[in-house]
């Protein structure tokens, strides 16, 4: 197989996803079993629920200098432990204006539902938001401090 | 509860019809992520010697001591060296209709039925590979990194004493072909419902995509036709049961996925009878674009130009005959106990209802025991039911069985 | 246990994995990675040949931490986890990183950066690892008794299931005799026989077993503990009796709803359908000549919009019931849908359509009138697929109205913490594949408390909640994943924000007892109850509450191995 041709100098963003066990990280098992491809900047951490990543998580990998974080969780209404992708839902609506007020751009953090019978959604969604994050340009909220 | 349980399934892999869903009502729960956490388990559980791929070739023996011949086909791939990695999969050349996806795929002649099988080892289809038909190819040999594949592998033939004998052979689907008045087999763009449910599956032949049968176009109006082939004198005169709710299920997917989608239900009487089913139908006339009119149209016709079904009805309670021409037609056919389960039932000397369900001799008050005692029966083999109540009996002859068990401590 | 020492295994997976990211590279930068005593890869790491070589490497290196880098944890971890345990090594000192289905497989035109990246993710596992402690699996006893609530036929078949696997039952029931809703019908449906003697059977088998306590008439009062633990009192006509059980099971059905329609209550001649039977039962019901029967009264409207699924049949039996007494009398059956489903319904609907009674659909928008002034005189509908109003001469007129939840669903709700919803009825854990289980483990529930069922569904659910309630009962014991949350009482401010957030009510603020802490209110988990989400772990302001598995320094290290920084 050969490598495709790498274009010089071309920004290639850091972007971490926390996937919850039960769907999305099925959900990233099924595209990958499904052999869809996609661009390899992203790095999966596995939690049990969306709702154990605390917001203050995302602003230390920000604040670090990682271009993007997101968070994939159940459909609304499919949390394997009922309401933790509630309760998800509301910190990421919070912890988007607190990113706005202190300067790192808020489109970094994603919050996106991926079930496990969805694996043309994950790559999708991995699609569109290395996009996002490669057309903002490196964090440089570090430097900027 | 502790018992050893040997798990026989025709198939190559557990998970039944319904990881051929791709929603489940009324919670739209999506139908494998719930259901592969289940078959993983049952794959691992200690307790469980899992016999895919497998028949229950002769029963013998009284009840409480039935001696079990169950018949192991040869997969051609050894299950011990086999680590599920598909390389095989990927390099066999030759494609065959799927049968999962009703003919609405290929999968090739060395395959897993779909990609979350349990157990996750592929099987060789003789009738279809080139190296059975001829001696040519052995492409999966070659590939395979384990040196799992073995053209050798005979049929096994594995014996058991068991106490109790659960029956839960599942239903096939009642070929609508004989309605020709519906012209399925004839016009194109007219499909049966579990075709559709493949096609509107994240994870089937379309990705999700409707892509109609005569030319990929996505339609815009679809008609559904309840009870074809049920609450019929000419076919089958039950009624299957569920077929009113995955219907409305259908139509709601359909808008879903295509906001500008009508979805069009012709149907006699609208059965929800259960949890939030009445809820589930209001919300697809309020909120998805469905449309429920009391008829079961005649016939359908096809639209030459353009290979668009019209269907042709009176509307009951406005009492006016008329068709309606659409895009796509599905057609929600009769649900009837799997051949299998006659098979099985023979073998057990089990009666059979008219309509080729298991008998249950006392329905109310022993509504999972056969005629035998030490014989249960579960699930759509011994009356038509949705998910929850072929899990409730399941579970109830679980707990038959084990009363059963216990007796002969 | 010393300093860490991390053993690395990447794996081949055959080309799967080797043919796309360069293996031996990834095994030399494990190597130089910190606390990483030893790196190899393996062909099949699930191979015979790979376990063998992660337990032989655990104990030549003397290894204290595995990490396997090959396919997906909800494959193989359980696998890889027991050859750790084999080895010595406890279970839960054991990482998987996913670099297959993650990583080589959807990146397989890119064979560098897929590398780069299987090393990134590497190296992530390793800085997890490094952190990751040693956990016991919780385990709890059960206590081997059951408790039934409800001794109609739900409760008496889950009783005697039970009973008759040798475990102790205590079935408490209400009213002073057993059998429920099924005693004040007259018939059943498909079955034309009397439902006292049908229920006999079941009720001498329950009163004479040896291991059923009949506690009745009896009501509970109390309920408290978790699975395996229950405390349980009950008032037993004036007297207080306190047992223990291990598992409950609710089977506390449902009652026929008394309409404020169709002049119900008002005219003597309008009956529900469960009047009718006991008129019936009692010999009392008098002549008829036209009997109308209104199906969907008080069900399948705004304030309660669901269908009561026995209704139609009940109706249906009724009727022909009716033409067998007096078969000059006419017989109308009112209907919006006929929810005569299966296979035996809707043989019967056909039968009884033939025996001579009239079906009419109506419609809500256009309901049926009741014309009268003493009595019921006639009916007035408008028949939908006939397109005519009729007025139908009437002097009997029954309505089928619906199941509706019991007056004390909600007071046992609270007190066994259990939820409800739909209107009343009892909530299952998943309405579709755990339809008689409660979220809250070791509490189930079948019949019609649940959701209007008949006989035969009712039967089925109290077996199939006993099906599910033995087996801890059997286990003896409950063992729960230790990925549990833990509170550190030193650093716990005792806000409660955990305990509100836990969707198990797993956690509870207490007193503490712990010496140099007495008296400081802080929350303490209950391990059996957890199910390892970590919703409270996030939601802890200062860190005291952790999930065992998922720590907040095991997860920053993750992140900052990824973004470099400390």
């Amino acid at each position: 197989m050969q490598d495709t041709k790498e274009v010089q100098t071309e920004f290639k963003p850091k972007i971490l996803a926390f996937c919850c066990n039960w769907c999305a990280y099925a959900g990233a098992d099924l595209a990958g079993v499904s052999r869809f491809q996609m661009p390899t900047d992203v790095r999966v951490i596995r939690v049990m629920c969306s709702g154990r990543v605390p917001p203050e998580l995302i602003i230390r990998a920000l604040a670090n200098g990682l271009d993007g974080v997101m968070i994939l969780g159940c459909h609304p209404g499919e949390c394997h432990y009922s309401e933790g992708n509630y309760l998800t839902r509301r910190r990421a609506h919070v912890l988007k204006r607190l990113l706005s007020y202190i300067g790192i751009e808020p489109e970094r953090f994603q919050l996106r539902w991926v079930s496990a019978a969805e694996g043309a959604k994950f790559s999708a969604v991995v699609k569109e938001t290395t996009d996002k994050i490669t057309a903002l340009g490196p964090n440089r909220w570090v430097d900027k401090r | 509860m502790g018992f050893q349980v040997y798990l026989v399934e025709k198939t190559p892999s557990i998970g039944g019809r319904m990881s051929q869903l791709d929603k489940t009502f009324p919670t739209n729960d999506c139908s494998m992520c719930i259901l592969a956490p289940k078959m993983i388990e049952a794959g691992r559980h200690p307790n469980i010697r899992l016999l895919t791929y497998s028949e229950v070739k002769e029963v013998a023996g009284p009840p409480g001591k039935f001696r079990v011949k169950i018949r192991k086909k040869a997969r051609f791939v050894d299950e011990e060296k086999c680590t599920g990695c598909g390389v095989c999969v990927t390099k066999c050349p030759w494609k065959v209709d799927s049968e999962f996806d009703l003919g609405l795929s290929k999968r090739k002649a060395i395959y897993t039925p779909f990609a979350q099988a349990v157990p996750n080892i592929p099987v060789i289809d003789t009738e279809h590979c080139v190296y059975f038909l001829k001696g040519t190819c052995r492409a999966c040999e070659k590939f395979c990194e384990a040196g799992a594949i073995n053209y050798d592998q005979e049929d096994e033939i594995i014996e058991a004493e068991v106490d109790a004998i659960i029956l839960a052979s599942g239903f096939d689907l009642y070929d609508p072909s004989g309605l020709e008045e519906y012209g399925y087999g004839k016009i194109k763009n007219v499909i049966t419902a579990m075709q559709y449910e493949r096609m509107i599956s994240a994870s089937g032949p379309s990705g999700g995509q409707l892509q109609r049968p005569s030319d990929g176009k996505t339609p815009k109006r679809l008609a559904f036709i309840q009870c074809v082939g049920s609450r019929d004198t000419h076919h089958k005169l039950y009624c299957s049961s569920v077929c009113c709710m995955h219907a409305t299920k259908e139509a709601i997917l359909a808008n879903e996925h295509y906001p500008d989608l009508k979805a069009f239900i012709f149907y006699t009487d609208m059965r929800a009878v259960g949890k939030r089913f009445q809820e589930y139908i209001a919300r697809a006339e309020q909120e998805y674009k469905v449309t429920y009119i009391r008829s079961r149209p005649s016939k359908i016709t096809e639209n030459p130009d353009n290979g668009n079904p019209i269907v042709w009805y009176e509307e009951t309670t406005a009492r006016t005959r008329t068709s309606m021409e659409v895009d796509m037609v599905v057609l929600c056919q009769a649900l009837i106990p799997s051949g299998s389960t006659k098979d099985i039932s023979d073998m057990l000397h089990l009666s059979l209802n008219d309509y080729q369900f298991v008998d249950i001799p006392d329905r109310l008050f022993h509504p999972v025991d056969t005629e035998i005692p030490g014989i249960l029966a579960c699930g759509f083999c011994q009356a038509p039911q949705d998910i929850p109540d072929s899990v409730v009996q399941a579970s109830a002859a679980a707990a038959r069985a084990a009363e059963f068990l216990s007796r002969e401590d | 246990m010393g300093a860490p020492r991390i053993g690395v295994f990447i794996c081949h997976c055959g080309t799967n994995i080797g043919g796309i990211v360069d293996v031996p590279q990834v095994v030399e930068y494990a190597k130089s990675l910190p606390y990483v005593a030893y790196a190899a890869a393996n062909l099949y790491t699930c191979s015979e040949e790979g376990i063998s070589s992660i337990k032989h490497a655990i104990k030549e290196y003397d290894l204290n931490r595995v990490v396997v880098a090959s396919c997906t944890p909800r494959t193989h971890q359980p696998l890889f986890r027991n050859a750790c345990a084999d080895a010595g090594l406890n279970p839960y000192l054991f990482e998987f990183v996913n670099i297959r289905e993650h990583c080589s497989w959807i990146h397989m035109q890119n064979r560098r950066e897929a590398t780069e990246k299987a090393k990134e993710l590497v190296k992530m596992g390793v800085a997890k690892a490094r952190w990751l402690d040693a956990q016991e699996e919780f385990e709890s006893d059960v206590y081997p008794a059951a408790m039934v609530i409800g001794g109609g036929v739900a409760g008496m078949s889950a009783a005697l299931n039970l009973a008759n696997q040798g475990f102790e039952v205590h079935l408490v029931e209400k009213e002073p005799e057993l059998g429920g809703r099924l005693l004040k019908l007259n018939r059943i449906f498909t079955i034309n026989k009397d439902p006292s003697e049908l229920v006999e059977s079941i009720v001498k088998a329950v009163e004479g077993h040896s291991k059923i306590r009949l506690h009745m008439p009896a009501v509970v009062k109390a309920a408290s503990g978790y699975i395996g633990n229950f405390d349980i009192s009950v008032d037993e006509g004036g007297k207080e009796v306190s047992f223990k059980a291990g598992v409950i099971i609710v089977a506390t059905g449902a009652q026929v709803l008394k309409p404020e329609l169709y002049r119900y209550g008002e005219l003597a001649n309008v009956l529900t359908q469960l009047d009718l039977e006991q008129r019936l039962k009692d010999g009392e019901l008098g002549e008829f000549q036209n009997v109308v029967m209104i199906n969907c009264v008080g069900a399948r409207i705004p304030e309660r919009p669901y269908c009561s699924r026995v209704c139609c049949m009940t109706a249906i039996k009724n009727a022909a019931l009716m033409k067998e007494i007096n078969p000059e009398a006419k017989v109308y059956v009112l209907y919006r849908d006929l929810m005569t489903y299966g296979v035996e319904f809707e043989e019967y609907y056909r039968e009884v359509k033939e025996a001579g009674v009239r079906f009419i659909r109506y419609t809500p928008s256009n309901l049926p009138q009741v014309i009268g002034a003493e009595r019921v005189e006639s009916v007035r509908v408008y028949d939908e697929l006939m397109g005519m109003e009729l007025e139908l001469p009437c002097d009997l007129l029954v309505l089928a109205t619906p199941l509706i939840p019991n007056d004390d669903n909600e007071e046992l709700s609270r007190m066994l913490k259990v939820p409800i919803s739909d209107g009343g009825f009892f909530l299952e854990a998943h309405v579709k594949l755990r339809p008689v289980e409660f979220a809250m483990d070791g509490i189930y529930v079948g019949g019609s408390c649940r959701w209007p069922a008949d006989i035969r569904e009712s039967i089925a659910q109290g077996y199939a909640a006993a099906s599910e309630a033995v087996i801890p009962l059997r286990q003896g014991l409950v063992k729960v994943e230790a990925i549990t949350a833990t509170v550190d009482p030193k650093i716990c401010k005792g806000c409660g924000t955990c305990a509100l957030v836990c969707p198990f009510d797993a956690i509870e603020l207490k007193e503490s007892e712990i010496r140099g802490l007495e008296g400081k209110i802080v929350s303490e988990v209950n391990t059996a109850l957890c199910k390892g989400c970590g919703l409270c772990a996030a939601a802890c302001p200062n860190g005291a509450v952790q999930q065992r598995g998922f720590t907040d320094i095991q997860l920053l290290s993750m992140v900052n191995a990824l973004s470099g920084k400390r």
